[in-house]
């Protein structure tokens, strides 16, 4: 459990100094993108808490969520629909749903 | 302690790649929060492409309207109500009038008044002129508005408050032949007037000139009726 924390704050540190602004516009995919991320992050807890983790349906399912979940908001911005919402809502759905299982696994321990 | 075993390095990488995406947009949405809140920046630009399209749409019409005959109507009666405001110079078929004091010399006893112009004469010549259709007229460059005076002011006549000694040069705009035959008629003004050697000669042209009103109008005490007025 250390190294994904120690990874996280190495993100968290570099994020922080590297020069890169996203523009206002965009700053709406990048939120959902973010959520996306985070859905993964927990989906890979869980996976590994229940012993069923594998690396390649991890790391690809990291960035095709990511990427489409912030294509999915632009196209729907395009037509006129609030996907935006609607992504929110799945992936904070399944955040808390990996969340209450990686709980469990915890307490179970 | 922890029941994590497998996956750890990868799950280190995605964590770095989602920490830098969560300082990235933790700043992007400081740097939004301390300037315009995104929703309203949506909001007005949205607001502003519609007011642009309006805009766009009433410039479009607008044009339309200029060329539609609906708008030439308009343009034409403006027009025609400047000219009867008397506020733009006319030309066309009329009359020059001049008017001068008798030269006769008066008899002994005689009133002298009666051979000098008055503005009654004046008054009657323009009335008659009125009566015979003139469509405008000037006294010695003053054009006749709807608040223009003629009145005696000592030996001068007073016109839009200027004053004129004689000869009075008036200018019609008319059917020329009309107007004549009204002054000229038997027992009409120029007879009247001439019985008192009062000079009036009468010039036709094809083009009279009579010059626009100079003065400005002022309404103290007059203002249209609100509702219609018509």
């Amino acid at each position: 459990m250390l190294l994904p924390l120690i990874g996280l704050i190495i993100g968290v540190i570099a994020g922080s100094f590297f020069p890169l602004m996203i523009p206002v516009e965009y700053a709406k995919f990048m939120s959902v993108a973010l959520l996306a991320a985070l859905d993964s992050v927990f989906g890979g807890l869980r996976a590994g808490a229940e012993e069923k983790f594998d690396n390649t349906v991890f790391v690809t399912g990291f960035f095709t969520n990511a990427l489409m979940a912030a294509g999915l908001v632009y196209v729907g911005e395009r037509l006129g629909i609030d996907l935006y919402y609607v992504a929110l809502l799945a992936f904070g759905m399944r955040v808390f749903q990996n969340l209450a299982i990686i709980r469990r696994y915890f307490l179970k321990k | 302690m922890l029941p994590i075993r497998q996956g750890q390095v990868a799950i280190a990488v995605v964590c770095a790649v989602l920490g830098f995406m969560l300082a990235v947009q933790f700043r992007t949405t400081q740097d939004i929060k301390s300037s315009i809140p995104f929703q309203r920046i949506e909001d007005l630009s949205q607001r502003l492409s519609q007011t642009e399209k309006e805009r766009d749409t009433l410039l479009k019409q607008m044009h339309e309207f200029r060329q539609t005959p609906e708008l030439e109507s308009v343009a034409k009666e403006s027009e025609n109500i400047r000219m009867g405001a008397g506020v733009v110079a006319l030309e066309g078929k009329g009359l020059i009038l001049t008017v001068d004091d008798s030269k006769r010399l008066s008899k002994a006893g005689d009133n002298p008044n009666l051979y000098l112009i008055h503005d009654e004469d004046i008054l009657k010549i323009i009335n008659e002129l009125w009566a015979a259709g003139a469509e405008a007229v000037s006294i010695n460059e003053q054009r006749l508005i709807a608040t223009s005076e003629i009145r005696c002011a000592g030996p001068t006549l007073s016109v839009n408050n200027t004053r004129y000694s004689p000869p009075y040069e008036i200018r019609v705009i008319g059917e020329p032949q009309t107007l004549e035959n009204s002054l000229k008629m038997r027992g009409g003004v120029i007879e009247t007037l001439q019985f008192w050697g009062i000079q009036v000669s009468l010039k036709k042209q094809e083009i009279v000139q009579v010059p626009a009103y100079k003065g400005t109008f002022r309404f103290e005490y007059a203002k249209p009726v609100k509702d219609g007025g018509k």
